[in-house]
């Protein structure tokens, strides 16, 4: 029997962390996130996705774990309906055993709060407790602005708090709702498996099925290659289980990834079945029900007007950093080719058999029968390898002949050809043909079940707030977050300075941190601009 | 009897648990790095030995990409100044991309470690070579442990076949600072001398004197170094 608790678990587990810039939210709007993970997991990556209160996972994101801290931003989509919704907080190994959740209210930007009679609060008595401390001072905020006016703070740390202090700072400067907040609070269970900990990067994984048996298929070879200018490839042998798994290390933002199977027996037909990169929805917490104050419902109205003319007038309140340089294989894993061959520079020629014939020595691509068959020269021993190279197509591994006889010099951009044995791990390259077509858009490769193309996030780029950026008088700035650090330095003396904009309505300073024994540190002012 | 059921019963239950315990983990080593290579052809066979060493040796490869494979059999061929490892799984010889490749260690017959590192040899003979570092410090001590093919006066091989060509130890020895590149040394004692100060010789000879180090070898020679940078004398690049 699966005991699951969701319930304050703060004693259980401490210094956890999920928070947020604000509470209150419009769909299409960016929410932002810092995460305080577990200091004794090695996880390199954290899961932050957002769940609806039926537990329906709507999106989500990776992120790169630093020194045991995470951050960054989730866009909300425009057709969220109103209401409660969760933010759940994961490592993978041990998602089905600890998650951070947090309740935030996202307002639907066309259909606002008509539809909405109550508003859901969490039931949780025990949530994530911060301890408000006198230790961080923020000096220097007046009680009230003018809108588009400079501001500034002075955050003063106590030294010997310094010392107690664990990691970065949040500091953050954005606009308040008082009449919802949002609280977390552990959701944990003793019951559940251990995933495989992310110790260089996302892990892809999944099961290989028979197709006849609907069994795991052992002893097939996965690939996974991600195309770049120098392909990125990775391959994994089934055992029993059927299961296999890949890393991608060091991606950053979106990428493609093919995963391709191959059996051990031709006639097995194998099926590729991949696994939710998200942890499952689990048990829901317990909501209550109360009446929309009316505060609420205007400020909520005003904030989807904001949040409109934001997307009328082309505010982006982020920008992306770059990715962090990566080190780059010098050479593919079929290495340096012996040979590489531009048709285009050569007279037009209709097919591969043609190209083959004229242009590429030492490869032997016939099409007796309609059966093509392809040959390469093993120049060590000049002798044709009996067996087929390995064939890319765009760096994507191909086994059936027939996607490239109808090749033409029109169709190849370029043909890297290597003459020798090559190996790659344990696998062996009777040569290997490598085409870069004209389109590169892999619509040559034939889609099945054994091939899937998966369109994909790696881990989130770090984000920036961006600046306001408004050229023309008339057009009001309608930032509702002024200032976001999510991993600031502590140090005994800390200024921000924040520009107010348009808004008018309640804004607090906010400072979050952890203390070296899990305490969770508040210090907070709030401020106005009238 | 019904003891007996419940024990079967609680093996099967512990036996279950232990396979889907297996089932959940991914084979060995599975994301570490892949090397990369071709399969290694045998050398034509002559006298003389083409390998550094006659055995294979387990050893560490540090690739450039960050990558560490370690607990492999390695074997360095001095003859064209590459690496070889015997993948176990597919019982393979496969020299491996140099280019792929920073440095390695292996632990010989005798239980030395010895560590190559691959570096750009920019004076004659301009390449990426694989240096042994005998010492390592301001300035390290490298030995290009080089076998070549000469040709010798005519003989017939273990088959019978005649041939006139024997692998021959071409070692060289260098002194190599990143800022002054390569000297090359000899393995012995006016080599090193020459490498220093005309006013420093004398008490480098006395030094190696009080420390009784003869230089008759390459081990001797390190010793001699050693003891010689110990006090703070330079090369002379």
């Amino acid at each position: 029997m699966i005991v699951t608790t969701i319930s304050g678990s703060a004693q259980v587990k401490k210094g956890l962390g999920l928070y947020t810039d604000r509470d209150v939210y419009v769909s299409g709007e960016t929410l932002l996130a810092k995460i305080f993970n577990s200091t004794d997991n090695p996880s390199k990556i954290a899961y932050l996705d957002l769940v609806n209160q039926f537990g329906t996972r709507i999106s989500g994101v990776s992120m790169e774990v630093i020194n045991n801290e995470s951050n960054g931003f989730i866009q909300l989509p425009d057709s969220l309906g109103t209401g409660i919704y969760l933010l759940r907080a994961y490592v993978k190994d041990t998602a089905e055993k600890l998650k951070i959740i947090r309740n935030i209210w996202i307002s639907n930007r066309f259909d606002g709060l008509s539809k909405t009679k109550q508003i859901m609060q969490l039931a949780e008595t025990q949530t994530i407790q911060d301890e408000i401390t006198q230790q961080i001072n923020i000096e220097g905020v007046e009680p009230i602005y003018a809108t588009n006016s400079k501001a500034a703070a002075k955050i003063t740390i106590n030294s010997s708090l310094l010392t107690e202090l664990s990691g970065n700072l949040m500091v953050s400067v954005a606009q308040t709702e008082p009449s919802f907040s949002s609280s977390s609070f552990l959701s944990s269970s003793n019951q559940g498996k251990d995933g495989l900990t992310e110790k260089k990067g996302i892990i892809l994984s999944g099961t290989i099925i028979d197709k006849n048996t609907s069994l795991p298929a052992s002893g097939a070879t996965v690939y996974m290659t991600i195309p770049d200018s120098i392909p990125g490839f990775q391959y994994y042998q089934t055992q029993n289980d059927g299961r296999f798994y890949f890393h991608l290390e060091n991606y950053y933002g979106s990428i493609k990834a093919f995963v391709q199977c191959f059996p051990s027996k031709s006639t097995q037909r194998l099926k590729i079945k991949m696994d939710e990169l998200f942890a499952a929805a689990g048990n829901l917490p317990a909501f209550s029900q109360m009446p929309i104050p009316e505060d609420f419902k205007t400020n909520a109205a005003r904030e989807i007007d904001v949040v409109t003319f934001q997307k009328i007038f082309g505010q982006d309140i982020l920008k992306l950093k770059a990715a962090p340089p990566k080190l780059n294989e010098a050479y593919p894993y079929y290495g340096i080719a012996t040979t590489i061959v531009d048709p285009h520079l050569f007279i037009d020629l209709p097919n591969f058999s043609e190209i083959s014939k004229e242009l590429l020595q030492g490869v032997k691509f016939r099409n007796y029968n309609n059966e093509p068959t392809l040959q390469v020269i093993n120049t060590a021993v000049r002798e044709y390898f009996s067996e087929m190279p390995l064939i890319l197509i765009d760096g994507i591994p191909i086994r059936n002949l027939n996607v490239i006889k109808d090749m033409g010099t029109q169709d190849i951009k370029r043909i890297e050809i290597c003459q020798i044995e090559r190996f790659y791990g344990n696998l062996r390259f009777p040569g290997i043909v490598a085409i870069y077509t004209t389109k590169a858009d892999y619509s040559i490769i034939p889609e099945s079940d054994q091939f899937i193309q998966l369109k994909m996030e790696a881990i989130q780029l770090q984000s920036e707030l961006a600046d306001p950026n408004i050229k023309e008088p008339d057009i009001p700035d309608l930032r509702q977050v002024f200032y976001w650090n999510p991993s600031a330095e502590p140090q005994e003396n800390l200024s921000i300075k924040f520009n107010t904009s348009s808004l008018l309505g309640k804004f607090r300073v906010v400072i979050r941190g952890r203390l070296k024994d899990g305490t969770m540190l508040l210090a907070e002012k709030q401020f106005e601009v009238k | 009897m019904t003891l007996k059921i419940t024990k079967i019963g609680l093996l099967f239950l512990v036996w279950s648990f232990a396979q889907i315990a297996y089932a959940q983990q991914p084979n060995n080593h599975w994301d570490a790095g892949k090397i990369k290579g071709e399969r290694f052809i045998p050398y034509s066979s002559y006298n003389g030995f083409p390998f550094l060493t006659e055995d294979w040796n387990l050893g560490k490869i540090e690739f450039t990409n960050g990558e560490i494979a370690d607990s492999l059999s390695l074997r360095y061929s001095s003859y064209k100044d590459e690496l070889i490892y015997y993948n176990r799984d597919i019982w393979t010889m496969i020299t491996i991309d140099k280019a792929s490749i920073n440095r390695f260690t292996f632990t010989d017959i005798d239980g030395r470690t010895r560590t190559f590192i691959k570096q750009y040899f920019d004076n004659f003979a301009k390449s990426y070579r694989f240096f042994e570092v005998l010492s390592s410090g301001e300035i390290s001590l490298l030995a290009y442990l080089k076998v070549i093919l000469n040709t010798t006066s005519a003989y017939h091989d273990d088959n019978g076949n005649l041939r006139n060509m024997a692998y021959d130890h071409s070692y060289q020895f260098y002194f190599y600072a990143p800022e002054n590149g390569y000297t090359l040394v000899r393995m012995n004692l006016a080599s090193l001398l020459s490498k220093f100060d005309k006013t420093e010789q004398k008490p480098i000879k006395k030094l190696l004197r009080k420390n009784k180090i003869r230089i008759q070898d390459q081990y001797s020679f390190i010793q001699a170094w050693k003891a010689i940078e110990k006090e703070g004398y330079k090369i002379i690049f």
